[in-house]
C-alpha cells in the first residue's frame, strides 16, 4: 500500500479531467459559433442574447465539475481549496471593486467582465499554491 | 494539538503513503497531521486511533492539558 493518492481521489481526479476537458472543448465551440453567427448572418437581436448566454453553459458544467471534484477531496485538502476560495473572492472582488472606480473617476480603459473567471481561475491556482505551501 | 503519528508510524515500519493508503487520505495529509499544521477532525482521529489499534488519547496530546499536567 503505497499510494500516494487514494483510489477514489485518483478516479475523481479523472472525472474532473474529462469534465473540464468537456467544459472547454464546448466553451469553445460555442464561442467559435457565437462569433461566427454574429459576424457573418446579422442575427435577429435574440438570437445574440441566446448566443451571448452560451458560453455560461460550459461554465456551470465546469462550477459543477469541480464541486464533485471538491466533495472527493480528503477534509484537509478540502480545507486547502477552501482557503484558496475565500482568498480568491476577496482579492477578484476587491480588484473588480476599486478598478471600478479607477474606471469611472480616473479615465482608466475599460475591461470586460467577461475577464472576470479567467481571473478567478487563475488567482485561485495562484492561492491554492501558497495555501499549501503553508502546511508543508 | 501534538501527536505521535510520526513514533507509531516508525514502529510499524509504515510510510506516510502506507498510512495515507490505510486512511484513504492524501499523503499531504498525513504529513500536514504530523508535522501538527492540521488537527484532524474527530472522524479522522477516530479511523487514525483505529488504524493504530490505540485510545485517541494516546496518539493526540492537547498541549494546554500538557501544561497544566507539569505545573
Amino acid at each position: 500500500m503505497s499510494c500516494e493518492v487514494p483510489e477514489g481521489a485518483k478516479e475523481a481526479g479523472r472525472r474532473y479531467t474529462r469534465g473540464m476537458l468537456l467544459a472547454g472543448a464546448l466553451y469553445i465551440g460555442f464561442v467559435a459559433l457565437g462569433v461566427t453567427v454574429i459576424r457573418q448572418m446579422s442575427p435577429p437581436q435574440w438570437l445574440i442574447i441566446v448566443l451571448a448566454l452560451l458560453p455560461a453553459l460550459p461554465a456551470l458544467l465546469m462550477l459543477r465539475t469541480y464541486l464533485t471534484f471538491f466533495r472527493a477531496l480528503d477534509e484537509f485538502q478540502r480545507r486547502i481549496q477552501a482557503e484558496a476560495a475565500l482568498i480568491t473572492l476577496a482579492i477578484v472582488t476587491l480588484a473588480a471593486f476599486s478598478y471600478g472606480f479607477l474606471e469611472e473617476w480616473a479615465g482608466f480603459p475599460h475591461v470586460p467582465l467577461i475577464w472576470i473567471i479567467p481571473a478567478v481561475i487563475i488567482t485561485w491556482g495562484v492561492s491554492a499554491f501558497f495555501v499549501r505551501s503553508r502546511y508543508k | 494539538m501534538r501527536n505521535r503519528l510520526k513514533v507509531l508510524r516508525a514502529e510499524r515500519n509504515w510510510s506516510q503513503a502506507d498510512l495515507a493508503g490505510r486512511l484513504d487520505v492524501s499523503r499531504q495529509s498525513v504529513n500536514a497531521i504530523e508535522t501538527g499544521k492540521y488537527d484532524p477532525s474527530l472522524p479522522l482521529a477516530f479511523r487514525i486511533a483505529r488504524v493504530f489499534a490505540l485510545p485517541i488519547e494516546q496518539i493526540f496530546i492537547e498541549e494546554e492539558a500538557q501544561a497544566q499536567a507539569a505545573e
